[in-house]
Order: structure tokens, then C-alpha cells, then sequence
């Protein structure tokens, strides 16, 4: 059975793939992908069930992966020679010569080191990869036939474009169940692959820019990720994971000597997660269909960064570095956040705030307390489903009104009702209580509590959070009172948007299951110590308490009162808005009566503040801060 | 179990009354700093059934939604207050409700009511920090977020931060929009501003926010008091020279910019903060 879980969630994706490359038939394609994102779901949900396990494969997929690793490397190696790219040339070069010590010189006995294991962690993480990016992968279906239908192919591109997405899924899954680093390594250069392949896609002269700039912003993460597994090897005298977070403490106390691998580890995760000094791999990944962007940032990708530094938190839990790691999480918290309330582009505002919350998170492992961790895996678990979610607004939007400005979705409820509010709704699981994204981040402040550096960064950052979403989601409901007729769109594209915004509801009210079956005990595990205790499935613990249950029943039945005074006011009770001037109203927009009889309509927009968040100005400070930091972290940290 | 509950229904109940009164008595002070005879202490509930009475107009219908989601939210956090809750939960409750303000202000094309919410965006912006810090810092003294915490302890706040009660202050002028920060909306129409984040709102729907920024009134004073939660004679004296104060600085000042807002409420905020934690540190 085990056998079987671990074959669909990693193995399949890759064989599906495969199939999917050479397959140029619509309809079939369609089915595959539904029927794939349907057995990946429920293969997750059987997985989840089955809870803890510990796996070893076929000695044969040691030596695949062996293999596997040489082939990716000598890809990114070809992709630098073509594109001349030093830096992917050269570190790509130290990759191979660093992968041929380990795996020939260093590493003696292949295959006695359990390839797989699971805890409640990783379980979580399959969970999201396996639905969330499933469901993105289904909404890819109408997204890129429409994509395309605009772009005017005349070969279409689906088959290599839907063979780099379920590869994704199943390499993400991979790397979150590995226990033998190697195995890891090999995962996570197949999403540094699978990014590359991806974020290019459109090949518009945009696109290979940034395309390239992502692989080697990511190959300087895998090469510091394969150095760190060298030296990892070297002091622990094992790659398996498992052992390294039961042994890895004691090294940690000791000498500090395991800091060394673990910088560069979490420095790794790091630029896989797209933080400062490296954002803007990310933000330039918007060139790409809307898909992408989804999966890059909620359930994939950048995911797989966090998720190392939150798995190795344990390790250095109480050092120096981990302090270090903390306050750059939390400076870049609240920097990207800062850059993202300058934005009036949607998508950059998403990926803003997407490297914002993953600074979050980051911060989170570096406070690394058993409240920092719960609200670590927390955070990961809301911040996929609501960020999926926006993002496949802004890409349904997009094709729509053809504009990703959050300006052009002033009364976009008129245009398109159903999305707007799916979109509302995104928008406020974000930042509002009493949703699973409030309650990690009142988790991760509480935990930052007596460390006041941290909380004035984290207290800043989200102030700025609250204006860049809010303006946002009201902006969108400014229309004229006349009813607005819903908008038509492809299934494929309207059953993912309501189901991740059902889950998105759903989830966060079960957050106190969610914490009891699958958070706390990962942490007591980790920490010998679970954070809350769970009263009427409100989370208490001495420092505070989140009344999950009064709060969602009492702003919800405000709610509810509140839309059913909504829904008494009439027609004949809506008056036009108080404008100052003569007022003149053409197709139900109102405007004023001009010199000459002229109509002028009403424009506004929206403060972005340019002198406080221009993202030229800002982005430079930023990038030296955050590597003075880092540069901080290795040396007064690490050594 | 039952005492909360009797709390909290005191809290809905009671709360606004206050509220309501203490509007009064600041119209009537204010009056009298002008040399003006001023309207009874109970005009402000006047004012609000008057407006009860009125036919509801809209707009857009999402106003009334956020119209009511907002006194749902300042509501809840007073609730909340009351029955020694967390803080910072105390906190996003409030968000809440502001956040619904704000987006029914952006529904309406109406100029007025737009720079309004951009206005009122910016007073979250500097307002939020701040109080986030002050309840870091009450944290900080009683170990624990929850407003139960610091009802246990021995001695008054104040002495631990009496930086921190300024920059609470500050953040409350801004939160209740009292003049120098009357930027997104003022108590009566101004000419730039007309009325800011509530231009758009009118009859029962303009009852539902005078109604909640009372409770909001209450929220504040509450959190005032916290400072002085050894004895109720102490509370008291202190939430009236806190809001003697603010009625004060309220008449004697001129609105300010927003950017003035934001530097000052910043730079400040953090300045005051550092150093009564270094003061806290050195005890």
C-alpha cells in the first residue's frame, strides 16, 4: 500500500509526464490531467491517513538518481554554453565536479540510507502539493487554450507546457518526502528545471531574460544546497535526514560546526524562496501563463524553500544563527511588503506579498520556539491555498479585461461578479481574522514577543500588509447599483477557483483539527514541548489566546445580518455618489457635466506612495541590507 | 463562564451608551473652548435615532454590507476587551471592522468618499504599528497578551511605560481621527474633504458607523486604562486627563498633512519605544 502511495504521488507524475509530451490530442489531454489531479489528491489524503513511515526503494533508483543528477546538471550546463551565462557555466561546472566527490569518493555505501521518510510535516506538504497544484494544473486546461487562442500558435505548445507542470507536482512531492539528501538534491534541481522551462515558456525575448535569471539565481542555491550536503556528510558522517535532525543538535551545541552546512542550506531555501537579495527571479517569473505563476508561488517552487528552513529549524534551534535567520525574515517581511504596497501591477502585488509571507515563515524558523513553528507550518499550509487562489483570479481577470492593473479592476464586479467576490474572498483570508493566514501570523507575533527588534519589523510589516489588500478588494466592488450578470467561464477554469476558496473558508475553520492532528504533533516531536492547549478548540497557551469558534461564529452571524440589510436596500433607495459638481451619468458611469456639454468621467486612483515605496529606490537599500545580513549570518553566526 | 457572558452583554449594551455620553460631554467641552453655548450632552443619541428614522439610501449596495460589517467588528472588539481577551486578537477584530470602512468608501466613485479611503488607508498605516508596539510592550511587563495578565498585576503600568502611554496616545488621536489627524474625515464637513470616508453613508447606515466609532470610543478609553489597572478611582481619573487632553490638543490644533502623519507617527512611535524599552531593560 505504502509502496503504491509513494509510487503515485512521486513517481507517477513523472510517467504522466512523459505521456502528456508526446501527446498531442486536446480531449485526451484534458482527461489525463483531470484523472491525474484526482488520483494525486486522494493518493495525498490515503497517505495522510496512513500518517508516519520510513521507505527504501529498489536499489536501482539509487543509481537513477544518480544519473538523474549528471543529466540535469549537463542540461543547465548546455542551457549556459548556448545562452553564454558565466554563472550558470561555472557553477554548474562545480556542481558536477562537487557531486562526482560525493557520489564516488565520499559517499561509500550507496543504498543503505532510507530514500524516503514521512512526518506530519512532510505529510502537510504532499497535501498541499498534491491538491493545490493539481487544482492549478486542472484550471491550466482552459487557461492555456485560451492562452494560446490569444497568442495566434499555429502549433500549440500545451504538450512540453503540461509535461514541466505534473514533472513539478512530482518532483515537489519527491523532494518534501526525502530522506536521503542526494535524493533531494536530484528534486531540487528538477524544480529549478522545471522553473527555468516554465517561466520561459512564451519565449518573448522578456521571457528568456528572465527565465535565465531565475536558473541561475537557482543554481547558486543548488550549488550552496550541494556543498552543504558535502560538508553535512563530512561532519555528521551521514546525508540521512532523519539522523541529522536526531544527531544534528548535539553538533549544534558543541561546536557550531554543523552551522556551516546549515547556512548554506538555509541560504539555499532561501533563494529558492525568492528572498532579498534574490526577489527578483520571482517577480520577473510573472512573465509566464498564469499557471505558472500559481504554482511557482503557492504550492511549488518557493515552497520547497521554506520547507528546507522550517525542517532544519530543529538543528539549530537556540544558536546564533538561528537568531540571524529571524531578523532576516523579519527585515524582509517587512521590506517586501513595503514594495508591494508601491505596486499597481496585480501579479507583482501577489508576488510581493508572496516573498513577504514566505520571509514570514522564514522569520518563524528562526525564532524557533514550538509557537514560531506551529505558525511556520500553519502559515505554509493558508498561505497555498489563499495565494493559489489570487492568482488564479488576477490570470481569470486578466484574460477578461486584459489587464492585470488593479486601477483597470476599478468595478470589476459589474464585469465579472462571480470572480470578483471568489477574489474578495482571497483577499480577505489573507489579512482578516478569523482565517487560518491571521491566526499564523498572531501566532508569529505573540512568538516574536520579548524580542523587540523583530516585533517592530513584524508590527510595521503588517500595517503595510492591511493597506496594499484592502484597497484592492474595494476598489473592485465599486460599481453602479444595477445587478450584474455573471460572467461566463471554462469549468476547468471556475471548479478550481470555488473549490480553493471553499477550502480556503473550510480549512481555516478547522484550524484547530488541523493544529491538533497534524501541527502538534510534528512539534512535539521537534520540541518535546506542544505550543497550545485547545479549550473549546481555542488556541490558549500562557502568552495569549485565539478564539478560533466565538470569532467565526460571531463575525459570522454579523456577517450574515450584515448582507441580509444588504439585500433589502431597492433600486429606488440607490441615489448617485455626491461628486461637487454638475453631475452627468452616461451608460450608468458617473462623471460630471463639462464645459460645452462635454462629459468628463470621474477617475481616482490610488496612493501608492512612490516616495516612500518606489520599488527602484527601495529595492537597491534592500538588496545591501539583506546581504549584510546574510554575510552577518555566515561569519558572526556560522564560524 | 457566566460572568464573561454577563460581560460581554454589558459591553454591547452599556458600551455605546457611554460612548454616547462621552461624545456629549466632548461636544459640549469643545463648545465651551470656543465660547459657544454648545448642543445638550445627549445630542449625540439624538442625532442617531433621528437618523435611524430616515429612508436608507445607497449609492451601491455593498455600502450598507460594510456599513454593518464595521459596527459588527468594533462591536466584537469591545466584546472582547471586556472579557479579558488576547490584545492583538482585540486588535484584528478592530481591523476588521476599519477594513470594511474603508472598502465601503472605495465602492463609491464619489471623489470625496475615495480620498477618504485612501486617507483612512494611510491612518490604519500609521496607526496600526503603534499599537501593535504598545501591546508588545504591556506584553513585554506581564508576560502574556491577554488582558486578564494585566489585571494580576501589582502595580500600574504607567510606571513600567509611561513612554508607551504617549505613543498610545498618539496612535488613539490618529485611530479616532481627532484633529491634527482629521485627514480622512473630520467631525463636520470641511470644504476639501467634505466628509471624507463617510461622505457616501447617510441615514441608518450613518447610524451604524456614529454607533460603532462609539464603541470605538470605549475601546480606547479601555485600552487607557489598562495603564492604571490597579484601581478603578486610578482608571478613571486617568482615561478623563487622557481625554481632557485630546479634546484639547483636538481644538488647539490644524489638520496636518498625511506625510507629516506617517513620518512623525513612525518616527516617534519608534524613538519612544526603544527607549522606554531600554529603560524597561535597565530596571
Amino acid at each position: 500500500m505504502l509502496d503504491t502511495l509513494v509510487f503515485v504521488t512521486v513517481l507517477l507524475p513523472f510517467l504522466v509526464a512523459a505521456v502528456l509530451l508526446v501527446l498531442r490530442e486536446q480531449n485526451v489531454r484534458k482527461v489525463i490531467l483531470v484523472a491525474t489531479a484526482g488520483v494525486l489528491a486522494l493518493a495525498s489524503l490515503a497517505m495522510l491517513r496512513g500518517g508516519a513511515f520510513i521507505m527504501s526503494p529498489a536499489p536501482l533508483y539509487d543509481t537513477l538518481i544518480t544519473l538523474g543528477d549528471f543529466v540535469i546538471l549537463f542540461v543547465v550546463l548546455f542551457v549556459g554554453i548556448k545562452r553564454k551565462n558565466q554563472i550558470i557555466i561555472w557553477l554548474s561546472v562545480a556542481q558536477i565536479i562537487g557531486l562526482i566527490i560525493l557520489d564516488f569518493f565520499m559517499v561509500k555505501e550507496h543504498g543503505n540510507i532510507p530514500a524516503f521518510f514521512a512526518d506530519d510535516l512532510s505529510l502537510v506538504m504532499v497535501l498541499i502539493i498534491s491538491i493545490v497544484g493539481s487544482l492549478i494544473a486542472v484550471y491550466g486546461i482552459g487557461y492555456m487554450k485560451e492562452h494560446e487562442e490569444h497568442l495566434h500558435l499555429t502549433k500549440s505548445k500545451q504538450p512540453q507546457f503540461f509535461f514541466f507542470i505534473v514533472l513539478f507536482l512530482g518532483a515537489m512531492n519527491g523532494l518534501v518526502l526525502a530522506n536521503n539528501l542526494l535524493w533531494m538534491y536530484f528534486f531540487w534541481e528538477c524544480t529549478t528545471l522545471c522553473s527555468f522551462m516554465l517561466i520561459g515558456h512564451d519565449d518573448t525575448e522578456i521571457a528568456r531574460k528572465n527565465a535565465e535569471r531565475a536558473l541561475w539565481m537557482n543554481v547558486l542555491g543548488g550549488t550552496a544546497f550541494l556543498f552543504g550536503i558535502i560538508l553535512l556528510q563530512k561532519v555528521v558522517g551521514t546525508l540521512s535526514l532523519q539522523e541529522i535532525l536526531a544527531r544534528g543538535p548535539e553538533f549544534a551545541v558543541a561546536g557550531g560546526a554543523i552551522l556551516v552546512p546549515m547556512f548554506l542550506l538555509v541560504f539555499a531555501g532561501m533563494t529558492k524562496a525568492a528572498q532579498a537579495p534574490f526577489q527578483s527571479w520571482l517577480t520577473g517569473a510573472m512573465v509566464a501563463p498564469t499557471p505558472v505563476s500559481a504554482l511557482l508561488h503557492s504550492s511549488t517552487m518557493v515552497k520547497a524553500g521554506v520547507y528546507i528552513i522550517v525542517r532544519l529549524a530543529p538543528v539549530y534551534a537556540g544558536t546564533y544563527f538561528s537568531n540571524f535567520v529571524a531578523l532576516f525574515g523579519a527585515f524582509v517581511f517587512l521590506a517586501t511588503a513595503c514594495l508591494a504596497a508601491g505596486q499597481s501591477n496585480g501579479k507583482k502585488i501577489l508576488a510581493y506579498s508572496t516573498i513577504s509571507n514566505l520571509a514570514l515563515i522564514i522569520a518563524c524558523a528562526g525564532i524557533n520556539t514550538p509557537a514560531a513553528i506551529t505558525a511556520a507550518i500553519l502559515l505554509i499550509l493558508f498561505h497555498a491555498i489563499s495565494k493559489a487562489l489570487m492568482f488564479l483570479c488576477v490570470g481569470a481577470i486578466e484574460q477578461k479585461i486584459g489587464s492585470r492593473d488593479i486601477e483597470d479592476m476599478r468595478g470589476l464586479f459589474a464585469v465579472m461578479p462571480r470572480t470578483a467576490l471568489v477574489a474578495i474572498i482571497g483577499i480577505m483570508t489573507m489579512m482578516l481574522p478569523p482565517f487560518g493566514m491571521l491566526m499564523a501570523k498572531w501566532m508569529a507575533i505573540e512568538s516574536a514577543h520579548g524580542q523587540f527588534l523583530l516585533m517592530i519589523m513584524l508590527a510595521l510589516g503588517s500595517g503595510v500588509t492591511v493597506l496594499f489588500w484592502c484597497r484592492w478588494a474595494g476598489l473592485m466592488l465599486g460599481t453602479p447599483v444595477a445587478k450584474a450578470k455573471p460572467e461566463a467561464q471554462d469549468i476547468t477554469v471556475r471548479a478550481p477557483l470555488y473549490i480553493l476558496a471553499g477550502l480556503a473558508l473550510v480549512v481555516s475553520f478547522f484550524s484547530p483539527v488541523v493544529y491538533n492532528s497534524l501541527v502538534a504533533p510534528v512539534v512535539k516531536m521537534y520540541y518535546k514541548a506542544a505550543p497550545y492547549a485547545l479549550p473549546y478548540g481555542n488556541f490558549d497557551s500562557p502568552v495569549g489566546i485565539f478564539l478560533v469558534y466565538p470569532l467565526f461564529l460571531l463575525l459570522g452571524l454579523g456577517f450574515y445580518f450584515a448582507l441580509k440589510q444588504a439585500r433589502k436596500v431597492t433600486a429606488a433607495q440607490c441615489s448617485q455618489p455626491y461628486m461637487c459638481g454638475e453631475q452627468q451619468t452616461v451608460d450608468g458611469k458617473p462623471g460630471f457635466l463639462g464645459p460645452l456639454g462635454l462629459h468628463v468621467p470621474v477617475q481616482s486612483g490610488n496612493y501608492y506612495l512612490e516616495q516612500f515605496f518606489g520599488e527602484t529606490m527601495l529595492s537597491k537599500w534592500i538588496n545591501v541590507i539583506a546581504l549584510a545580513v546574510l554575510v552577518i549570518m555566515l561569519f558572526g553566526g556560522a564560524l | 463562564m457566566i460572568t464573561k457572558i454577563i460581560l460581554a452583554i454589558l459591553a454591547l449594551v452599556a458600551a455605546p451608551l457611554l460612548g454616547a455620553l462621552i461624545t456629549g460631554v466632548d461636544r459640549r467641552i469643545t463648545a465651551w473652548l470656543q465660547s459657544r453655548y454648545g448642543p445638550p450632552i445627549l445630542q449625540p443619541i439624538y442625532d442617531v435615532l433621528k437618523l435611524l428614522g430616515k429612508e436608507p439610501m445607497v449609492t451601491n449596495t455593498w455600502q450598507a454590507l460594510c456599513a454593518y460589517v464595521y459596527i459588527v467588528g468594533a462591536a466584537l472588539s469591545v466584546v472582547l476587551l471586556f472579557t479579558g481577551s488576547d490584545l492583538l486578537l482585540i486588535f484584528f477584530v478592530l481591523t476588521v471592522g476599519a477594513v470594511f470602512l474603508v472598502m465601503g468608501a472605495l465602492a463609491s466613485p464619489s471623489p470625496y468618499s475615495q480620498i477618504g479611503g485612501q486617507r483612512e488607508l494611510l491612518q490604519m498605516l500609521a496607526y496600526e504599528p503603534l499599537l501593535i508596539l504598545v501591546f508588545a510592550a504591556i506584553a513585554m511587563v506581564t508576560g502574556s497578551f491577554k488582558v486578564s495578565a494585566v489585571f494580576e498585576q501589582t502595580r500600574p503600568l504607567l510606571y513600567d511605560l509611561p513612554l508607551m502611554y504617549i505613543v498610545l496616545g498618539y496612535a488613539l488621536t490618529i485611530k479616532l481621527r481627532k484633529s491634527p489627524f482629521d485627514i480622512s474625515a473630520s467631525a463636520h464637513a470641511h470644504q476639501e474633504l467634505v466628509r471624507g470616508v463617510y461622505t457616501e453613508y447617510s441615514g441608518p447606515f450613518l447610524a451604524m458607523i456614529e454607533i460603532a466609532h462609539w464603541y470605538e470610543v470605549i475601546l480606547v478609553l479601555g485600552l487607557c486604562a489598562l495603564f492604571w489597572s490597579t484601581s478603578v478611582v486610578g482608571m478613571v481619573v486617568l482615561v478623563a486627563v487622557t481625554y481632557l487632553a485630546e479634546i484639547i490638543v483636538d481644538n488647539v490644533t490644524a489638520r496636518l498633512t498625511w506625510r507629516f502623519m506617517l513620518k512623525s507617527a513612525v518616527g516617534m512611535g519608534l524613538v519612544l519605544t526603544l527607549v522606554n524599552m531600554l529603560w524597561l531593560y535597565a530596571q
